[in-house]
């Protein structure tokens, strides 16, 4: 072939290796997360959670600031207590961009597509929710690991704030599982992107706020056993009871005792596993139609 | 044709399959080589039901089917890897530019990064979408959404395509072009192609084979050729427009032959056998101070095989 002359060598086959399931998936996961972010889209669809990460992580910049400055020896929040600080923007985030991976597909139909080459229904839908929780921790992660770097790059006791760090990061996983789960099943269904988003907030966002209202009256009146479980119902009221019980301070309404923590951390398993079933039947039945 | 080695690119025995009481197909039984085939039926004759069972994305309530000598119930897997796939309805998503998706799309069916790169590329310029290809697919006309659903299906080099009513919605010039690409991709790049459509006259053009189906079940099964049998008749063209047509129409006929107006053309039903009818043609046309464009030799439609039903002989 000689240079700077276009020729026109016909359809050439492709007689090499082809990737198996697990590279399929990695792809597939890998695109997914570059999509919550709105990479690889259009211009428009990185605006929203960009702005959203911006917000996110700007008071833990400020926080690194000041404490730098004034050299503080502590910081003024814990690290599960900052991600409970900013769960509206977690929650908006989670919510948005569900739908990227969830409504997309099954709206425009290229789900057909999907299940129509190697992938099965079930490992579409896991590696979906994979991409989902992975962006959710992310999200999370990422002004948490800036308090954190920052703190030490200030002065801050190593031996000190790592155990609180790792505590918040093992809350964030269970956190981004569930969320993932709960508003991946929501967008799965309402496949209008308004609709999953705003059935998402009520139940994310709105539900928190009934349950913190009962724990309140729960506490006031000193009812035993309600704030407790009532705490249950929401993946931020699961975060926080459990952040206070490991000592990584999460300032709930009600402190959980006894048997409680094992409880919050099987109920959102069990969500999770609930979702994921969930997800699976819907996209394998979407796509025999 | 079916021999050990020349193995059949699809197989069905007894394919049947009912949602309900509504029977989509019964008792199918077909069999596909190479080159393109035709998938011919009214609109719920069961074409789509069938290539979903074949991709293993709806299970058949009874019988067996091979696609590429995979069985569709245990190794869907690997047949789905062979095999491309273009939808019948919209299904691509509006906010990537062609030239991602069908990047992503070629590593979805397992090709390596680089390559799935370079064989996008090479697929989209086969089907025409150059310049466009790193729009958004929100804004492609039909046309374009229909080359880029075409390009994903054939960016994995399959062995087989189901091409799923891939005119539908095009301008004539443009259902010209993708029936060439279809013509194309079964001659020219070896990949076997099955083809719906529910307009008769387009397939005819374009493949090697025909089966058409009508409310589930085969009507008929065979190669185009056998479609297009001659029927002894002739087709006449000549310059100018009706008047002239006429004038030569008459003319023939006081010659004793049996003639009819079609379109531009005069048809003349078989002459009797001694007749040495293209030399009347010729000189009658002569005579009249006519034009003579064409003469050729008049042909039965696939239109025709729903006129006379199931194992009858065309009438013409």
């Amino acid at each position: 072939m000689s240079e700077g002359v276009i020729h026109d060598i016909g359809y050439r086959g492709y007689d090499g290796p082809r990737e198996g399931t697990g590279a399929l998936a990695r792809s597939l996961y890998v695109t997914g997360l570059r999509h919550v972010f709105g990479l690889g889209r259009s211009g428009r669809s990185k605006v929203l959670p960009f702005l959203l990460v911006g917000l996110s992580v700007l008071p833990a910049v400020i926080i690194v600031g000041v404490v730098t400055m004034i050299k503080l020896s502590a910081l003024p929040l814990s690290y599960a207590a900052y991600t409970s600080q900013v769960q509206m923007l977690v929650s908006l985030f989670a919510a948005a961009q569900a739908p990227v991976l969830f409504s997309r597909d099954l709206r425009h139909r290229s789900i057909v597509l999907y299940l129509a080459r190697p992938l099965s229904a079930s490992v579409f839908a896991l590696t979906r929710w994979a991409s989902l929780a992975t962006a959710i921790f992310a999200f999370t992660l990422l002004p948490t690991v800036i308090l954190y770097v920052g703190g030490l790059l200030a002065g801050l006791d190593t031996g000190e704030q790592t155990p609180d760090f790792l505590k918040a990061v093992a809350l964030q996983v269970l956190l981004a599982i569930v969320l993932a789960g709960i508003t991946g099943v929501i967008s799965s269904v309402a496949l209008r992107r308004g609709f999953a988003v705003v059935a998402s907030i009520v139940v994310v966002i709105v539900v928190v706020g009934v349950v913190l209202i009962i724990q309140g009256i729960a506490d006031y009146e000193d009812i035993s056993g309600v704030g407790e479980a009532v705490g249950l119902l929401s993946p931020w009221t699961i975060h926080n009871g459990l952040g206070e019980a490991w000592g990584a301070g999460a300032n709930p309404i009600t402190t959980i005792g006894g048997a409680w923590p094992i409880a919050y951390i099987v109920t959102p398993l069990l969500v999770t596993a609930a979702c994921l079933a969930l997800l699976v039947r819907r996209f394998a039945k979407v796509g025999s139609r | 044709m079916t021999g050990p080695i020349a193995q059949r690119v699809i197989e069905t025995s007894a394919l049947t399959k009912h949602f309900g009481d509504v029977q989509a197909l019964t008792g199918l039984d077909i069999s596909v080589g190479d080159g393109v085939t035709g998938l011919v039926g009214a609109n719920g004759a069961g074409k789509s039901t069938l290539i979903k069972i074949l991709l293993g994305l709806l299970e058949p309530s009874s019988g067996t089917a091979q696609v590429l000598g995979f069985d569709i119930e245990h190794e869907s897997a690997q047949i789905r890897q062979l095999v491309g796939y273009m939808p019948e309805h919209d299904c691509l998503p509006p906010d990537v530019s062609a030239s991602d998706f069908i990047v992503h799309m070629g590593r979805m069916s397992g090709l390596p990064a680089t390559v799935a790169r370079e064989r996008a590329a090479d697929v989209l310029r086969h089907v025409g979408l150059d310049e466009e290809r790193y729009r958004q697919m929100g804004g492609y006309s039909t046309g374009m959404k229909q080359r880029a659903k075409l390009a994903q299906a054939l960016v994995h080099d399959p062995r087989l395509v189901f091409l799923d009513e891939p005119t539908n919605g095009l301008d004539p010039a443009a259902r010209v072009d993708m029936l060439q690409l279809v013509q194309r991709i079964g001659r020219d790049f070896g990949i076997a192609v099955l083809v719906t459509s529910h307009l008769l006259g387009e397939l005819e053009r374009v493949s090697d084979h025909v089966i058409v189906l009508d409310g589930g079940h085969l009507l008929r099964s065979s190669a185009t050729a056998d479609f297009l049998h001659h029927t002894g008749g002739l087709l006449v063209e000549v310059l100018g427009g009706d008047a002239e047509r006429d004038q030569l129409g008459e003319r023939l006929a006081l010659a004793g032959l049996t003639c009819r107006p079609r379109g531009q053309l005069v048809v003349i039903d078989p002459p009797p056998a001694h007749l040495a009818v293209l030399d009347l043609v010729r000189d009658t046309a002569a005579d009249l101070g006519l034009g003579l464009v064409r003469m050729q030799p008049a042909q039965t439609h696939l239109e025709d095989v729903f006129l006379e039903g199931p194992g009858g002989e065309p009438s013409v």
